[in-house]
């Protein structure tokens, strides 16, 4: 009971810490889903591309075929082995196949949400090609699902939808916790808001531009980058252009 | 022979109901699923796999010897837990005799995990330890021995940190020697465990 109590207490301490700074947590999301996006854009450059030639004298690489992207699991079939699994006491041949339906299940539900997307918004067009849905099903997070919009003026908005219990609790931490409000001060640069009556962080850098971050129940959030916006106020508006209570549903919050 | 009866109905009867709770989660996965209800299906499949967990957990208890040396495991101690989110199952089983005692502990999943391979495989982390532990070897897995300050002068406490998969497995021991935790943990079949937790 001890050794459990103290578990927990080292967890929710590693908690607090991480909700001392928003932007660490955003970050964290924003890197999950940047490499997903990096990754997914590089399978569709053009492989032939040259390179620098290296100076130790070991070969560079200057393309390849890169990998076969493989079909997300057949959750019919995995559901189907993990039972069979479990009857023959292959526990752990029955727990991969069920994370494999889990996954399968993440991607069908992510691509629901990506379909329930605007393909415009404020005047900016959905950039389909950085379009991803991607679930690891893999200890600290499973799933994220993100939609680029922008113009050929340099405006973008970046909308992340992820379904990740430990950034969300943290998010809802950082809600609920007065001493995370910064308030008084000449120049804010974080402040809580709301999104069609959920809570929510907005947040603005000259370098990054505004992000704003809305909890969604227990395990969910959706993040806001706006980029180039011209005020507050048109990412507010934007925000509440999207059919939050939707996206909530599907993903099973209350 | 009675109770070695009873206790074997139970156990029994224990392993039925854990099947039928998988079984019943599994049947809600499939229907949820076939009718379009993700989010329902996902929390089902969730159950299921909390039910496999607590199986695997019983499992293992069954692998761990009820004695180490010459303490004796107390079986109203043995504890399985399953965790849905970032920790999968914990397991544990105590040992005691007279002064000494011994605590086996596997989290799967453990967020510890990836700090403690980085010190078994990052000889500049491991010269900078603070002279208490050291890496060894048990059944061909590397390990952390780390000695904690015992209750006497010349008694001290050890605890072995093994990285089994992406589960990491502690035992820790009261009241003896370096030489003294490493002959215990070899009466432990680890290999096996491994390969049912993976």
């Amino acid at each position: 009971m001890k050794r459990t109590l103290y578990f927990s207490c080292f967890l929710i301490g590693v908690m607090f810490v991480h909700a001392a700074s928003a932007q660490s947590l955003l970050k964290k999301l924003k890197n999950k889903v940047s490499d997903a996006v990096s990754n997914t854009a590089d399978k569709k450059t053009d492989n032939n591309s040259t390179t620098s030639s290296s100076s130790s004298g070991k070969p560079v690489n200057k393309g390849g075929g890169g990998l076969s992207n493989t079909p997300p699991p057949d959750v019919k079939a995995q559901m189907a082995d993990a039972e069979s699994a479990h009857a023959a006491k292959k526990y752990s041949d029955s727990r991969y196949a069920l994370q494999q339906a889990l996954m399968g299940v993440e991607i069908q539900l992510g691509n629901q949400i990506l379909k329930s997307l605007p393909t415009t918004s404020d005047g900016l067009d959905a950039d389909m090609t950085k379009d991803v849905v991607m679930s690891t099903q893999w200890g600290w997070s499973n799933l994220s699902i993100q939609r680029v919009w922008k113009n050929k003026s340099d405006k973008q908005l970046t909308m992340t939808v992820g379904n990740a219990g430990l950034y969300a609790g943290l998010a809802a931490m950082y809600f609920t916790n007065a001493t995370m409000v910064e308030t008084g001060n000449a120049k804010q640069n974080f402040k809580q808001v709301k999104v069609k009556g959920n809570k929510a962080i907005i947040q603005y850098e000259d370098s990054t531009g505004y992000t704003l971050i809305v909890s969604l129940g227990q395990s969910s959030m959706i993040v806001w980058e706006c980029i180039n916006f011209a005020n507050e106020q048109e990412v507010m508006n934007t925000a509440n252009s999207f059919d939050i209570d939707g996206i909530k549903k599907m993903l099973g919050e209350k | 022979m009675k109770a070695f009866i009873f206790l074997i109905a139970i156990v029994a009867t224990v392993n039925v109901c854990l099947a039928q709770d998988f079984n019943k989660a599994m049947a809600t996965a499939k229907t949820s699923y076939s009718a379009g209800k993700l989010e329902d299906a996902h929390f089902a499949l969730q159950q299921a796999m909390q039910e496999v967990d607590l199986t695997i957990g019983k499992e293992v208890l069954k692998l761990l010897p009820p004695k180490l040396g010459a303490m004796q495991s107390t079986a109203k101690d043995d504890n399985v837990s399953s965790n849905v989110g970032f920790v999968g199952a914990t397991i544990r089983r105590s040992y005691a005799q007279a002064k000494q005692s011994a605590d086996i502990i596997i989290i799967d999943n453990s967020p510890l995990i990836a700090m403690t391979n980085a010190i078994l495989n990052t000889p500049m982390l491991g010269m900078m330890s603070h002279g208490k532990d050291k890496i060894v070897k048990v059944q061909g897995y590397k390990a952390r021995l780390e000695k904690q300050t015992g209750s006497t002068a010349d008694k001290n406490s050890y605890e072995l940190q093994i990285p089994l998969g992406s589960a990491l497995f502690t035992f820790k021991v009261t009241d003896c020697t370096d030489s003294q935790i490493l002959e215990l943990a070899d009466a432990i079949p680890l290999q096996q465990i491994a390969k049912l937790i993976e």
